[in-house]
């Protein structure tokens, strides 16, 4: 089932680089890096999220730096 | 420049109210109802107090930098490294709060029809019709804000005009019978909706006519704000004190339409003009995040950068939620206080800064 | 080179078109019409064995229904719909049961009545509506009864004028003769600071009004609810009472007779408005109803004549007097013997006294029964209909 997952997520971020190459081709190297890292963030977290689907996200960090903030109001 | 696309401030208007408005009606009556009980409909106007605030400091600021949004002048007023170290906390938190509206519509649509699709179909179809709006650039989105949203409000007020033989307004009485803290403890979400107006200085550089900034913004504001009073006046009037049980009054109001026991049943409709209000409003955002982005990294297109953030927005909308639960408690406690923080501190900051090096805006103006 | 690219743009697109059509349309839900079992009554009753028995009305569909006539006329089973029950610990345990015996699925979309058993009624039914707030699919629109008996067995009933027994109750409760109440008005009753609900009272049509020995449901009165328990009943009379205060009087016919003349004066109720002005003064809790109506004349067998103000004048007061004594009747019942505020007497207070009232919350129980009630009524008789004002007919010799 996992590898399923991050077979599907990868096959998306392929097509996304297929529809994407032509703009691509023509630009610069700047535009270049950076779509390829947040290619790159955007896999390692899909496969992290695949594999561990309860990994504490950016939400549960909000609500641990904000919870103090409860009792004042 | 990296956008070529003109709005006029009407379409501005139209998107920011769509960007502000289309959650707030489905999720806020039911937040701020928990604290303030029969007062819900007053909270909003406090809550109006942070919107009018934020459009007049953005204004500002976008007068010291005109053609600039958030993320340039972040770092001409800062610096380069803390000037990019705070735009991208702003940027960072436009992910999240992109991701929180992708979730919203998605929980949405999944509690009142598709209860069994996958979130991710819900949300990923939705992105990737947005995406194709954001493709198309300001232009297409307001257009589209243009022609949409006159049918989306047209389809709220139909709602509460076909239910009129059932409200009741005795039921908004007493009005403030525990004193004005409960429903100014209710503002909370309100504050936090409307604090995205933070937003509109993505917006602002790509005005025809830069002049009737401040009113248009305030307009919008005032919208968005009488908007949430009255639809949570008309659920308030309709349902009375059970209103606090209630998930989505605005959709069992628009369940409970019946007229002459032929016209009735209509929440598909509703719900499916409804969409094209979320669509306007998940655009807004994705456009915002995706040319913050790229404005970020000093980059000369963004179009490139659409499809992969799409990805990323959905990925972190599966990923800062954990339930819909999770969510609306969020909403109630921790959320607004995260968005008041970054969307009026960080603005703040950056005026502080630009009136201490730079006095008045005009000497900046050449 | 730019036809390849021609051809490599309309790919994409199209492409794209059919990705977003695949995923927009929604189909991962798809119900179709001949997949779902269409609920057009549901009833609730004390289960033998577990909690709650549910039983359902469900429709059958006909395509090309070409014969109607001769089906209504074959009597006892028009065989438009059907009933299923099942057992549960809750609604939904039974809902799960009805379904294993159904080939399709349960639809509540379309389910515009519910009925409660009295049985169940009295043992308490808040923890039971919360299914019909909380599933997405019934609607809070749907009207509510409490039937005399089982509602499985009124379920069953084939009325004659309307295809089923759902048709039926639906259509008679919004005559306005008796209350009306939805699921709504119910979770709003059982909600608010009175903590009391009325329903009406779903039994069968007396024999002696019929041609034929058949079991119709009719609405005959109302049951009242304390606490989410059925604490009592109000009969037809005093359910017509109880809709005054309540505001909810849509029609009625009175009929009125004169100490000093024989025959009748029968007036038809075009519309009324109630107002309930409470009043708190030295401790002393007291309601003030205020009651004003206008009528019309429709039949009068005395020898007055209508056109005379004098005679309206009287028969106006006649009325005032009528309505009067109908309200206080039903005021003696409920207040002093079943003590439920089914009037919403605590709402009243509470929105013109929220400081008192906030004291006094716990003690309401106590004190609505010492309420002192008075009433004022005023009538306006608009019309005397299309015959003149003299009773005999023709032209006078």
């Amino acid at each position: 089932m996992k590898v399923v997952g991050i077979l599907v997520v990868t096959v998306i971020l392929v097509f996304i680089f297929l529809i994407q190459r032509r703009g691509l081709a023509r630009s610069e190297k700047r535009v270049k890096r950076a779509f390829f890292s947040i290619m790159m963030v955007n896999w390692v977290f899909a496969v992290l999220l695949v594999i561990f689907p309860e990994m504490p996200g950016p939400g549960q960090m909000i609500d641990f730096i904000y919870k103090s903030f409860e009792p004042f109001w | 420049m990296i956008e070529k696309g003109r709005i006029s401030c009407l379409e501005l208007a139209l998107i920011m109210y769509a960007t502000v408005a289309t959650t707030a009606i489905l999720y806020i009556p039911y937040v701020t109802a928990q604290h303030a009980k029969r007062d819900l409909w007053l909270s909003p106007i406090w809550g109006s107090l942070s919107g009018f605030l934020i459009v007049v400091i953005i204004v500002i600021l976008s007068r010291f930098f005109p053609g600039k949004t958030l993320i340039e002048y972040c770092e001409l007023i800062l610096g380069r490294t803390i000037g990019k170290i705070i735009a991208f906390l702003y940027l960072f938190f436009l992910l999240h709060d992109t991701a929180i509206a992708f979730r919203e519509y998605g929980e949405f649509v999944e509690s009142a029809f598709l209860h069994k699709t996958p979130m991710l179909f819900v949300t990923g179809s939705i992105a990737i019709s947005c995406a194709i709006a954001v493709h198309g650039g300001i232009q297409t989105i307001g257009r589209c804000a243009l022609l949409f949203l006159p049918i989306v409000l047209a389809s709220y007020v139909l709602i509460y005009i076909f239910l009129i033989p059932d409200l009741n307004v005795k039921n908004m009485l007493p009005v403030m019978a525990d004193g004005v803290m409960p429903s100014i403890k209710g503002s909370l979400a309100p504050h936090a909706w409307l604090s995205q107006f933070s937003l509109m200085s993505f917006l602002l550089p790509f005005l025809t006519n830069q002049q009737k900034v401040m009113k248009w913004g305030m307009f919008s504001v005032m919208a968005s704000v009488l908007t949430m009073v009255l639809i949570n006046l008309g659920n308030l009037f309709l349902f009375g004190d059970i209103i606090i049980n209630l998930q989505f009054p605005v959709f069992e109001a628009a369940r409970f339409v019946s007229i002459g026991s032929f016209f009735e049943h209509i929440e598909s409709i509703i719900i499916a003009v409804w969409v094209l209000g979320g669509f306007i409003q998940l655009s807004a955002f994705f456009y915002m995040l995706v040319l913050g982005t790229s404005q970020w990294l000093k980059l000369p297109s963004y179009k490139p950068f659409v499809l992969p953030i799409g990805f990323l927005i959905i990925l972190f909308s599966a990923w800062t939620i954990p339930s819909f639960e999770d969510m609306i408690r969020g909403m109630g406690t921790t959320v607004p206080f995260y968005f008041l923080t970054v969307q009026l501190l960080i603005p703040i900051l950056l005026l502080c800064v630009a009136v201490i090096r730079w006095k008045k805006p005009k000497s900046f103006l050449q | 080179m730019c036809k390849i690219r021609a051809i490599k743009r309309t790919f994409t697109l199209f492409l794209l078109i059919c990705l977003t059509s695949i995923v927009l349309t929604g189909c991962w839900d798809r119900t179709e019409i001949n997949d779902l079992a269409l609920i057009l009554a549901a009833g609730m009753d004390k289960g033998k064995k577990n909690n709650i028995e549910l039983s359902v009305l469900i429709f059958i569909p006909h395509p090309q229904q070409s014969g109607q006539g001769s089906e209504m006329s074959g009597g006892k089973s028009s065989g438009q719909s059907f009933v299923r029950s099942a057992e549960g610990e809750t609604v939904a345990d039974a809902m799960a049961r009805l379904q294993e015996a159904l080939t399709r699925k349960v639809f509540w979309g379309q389910n515009e009545v519910l009925l409660i058993g009295d049985k169940l009624a009295k043992k308490g039914i808040s923890e039971q509506i919360d299914f019909w707030m909380r599933h997405s699919e019934p609607r809070i629109r749907a009207d509510v009864f409490v039937s005399k008996g089982n509602a499985k067995t009124v379920l069953k009933t084939m009325p004659e004028l309307e295809k089923d027994a759902s048709k039926q109750l639906r259509k008679i409760v919004k005559t306005h003769i008796g209350v009306k109440v939805t699921v709504k008005d119910l979770l709003q009753m059982l909600s608010s600071e009175s903590n009391a609900a009325v329903l009406p009272w779903v039994e069968n049509l007396s024999p002696s009004q019929m041609d034929s020995k058949k079991a119709i449901p009719t609405i005959n009165g109302a049951a009242i609810f304390k606490d989410g328990k059925m604490v009592g009943r109000l009969s037809d009379k005093e359910t017509r009472g109880i809709l005054w205060p309540r505001n909810e009087i849509k029609s009625g016919v009175f009929t009125i007779s004169f100490k000093d003349e024989t025959g009748y004066i029968s007036l038809n109720l075009l519309r009324s408005h109630n107002e309930l002005i409470p009043s708190i003064r030295n401790g002393k809790w007291s309601m003030h109803i205020k009651t004003n109506a206008e009528l019309e004349v429709i039949q009068n067998t005395t020898k007055f004549n209508l056109f005379d103000p004098n005679v309206i004048k009287k028969a106006e007061q006649k009325v005032e007097y009528e309505i009067d004594q109908r309200e206080r009747f039903v005021f003696t019942e409920v207040q002093r013997k079943l003590k439920a505020d089914i009037f919403g007497f605590a709402d009243e207070f509470e929105k013109n006294y929220p400081q008192i009232w906030k004291q006094k919350r716990d003690q309401w129980n106590e004190i609505f029964p010492e309420v002192a009630v008075s009433f004022e009524t005023k009538v306006n008789i608009q019309r005397t209909g299309l015959a003149d004002g003299k009773p005999k007919r023709g032209a006078e010799r």
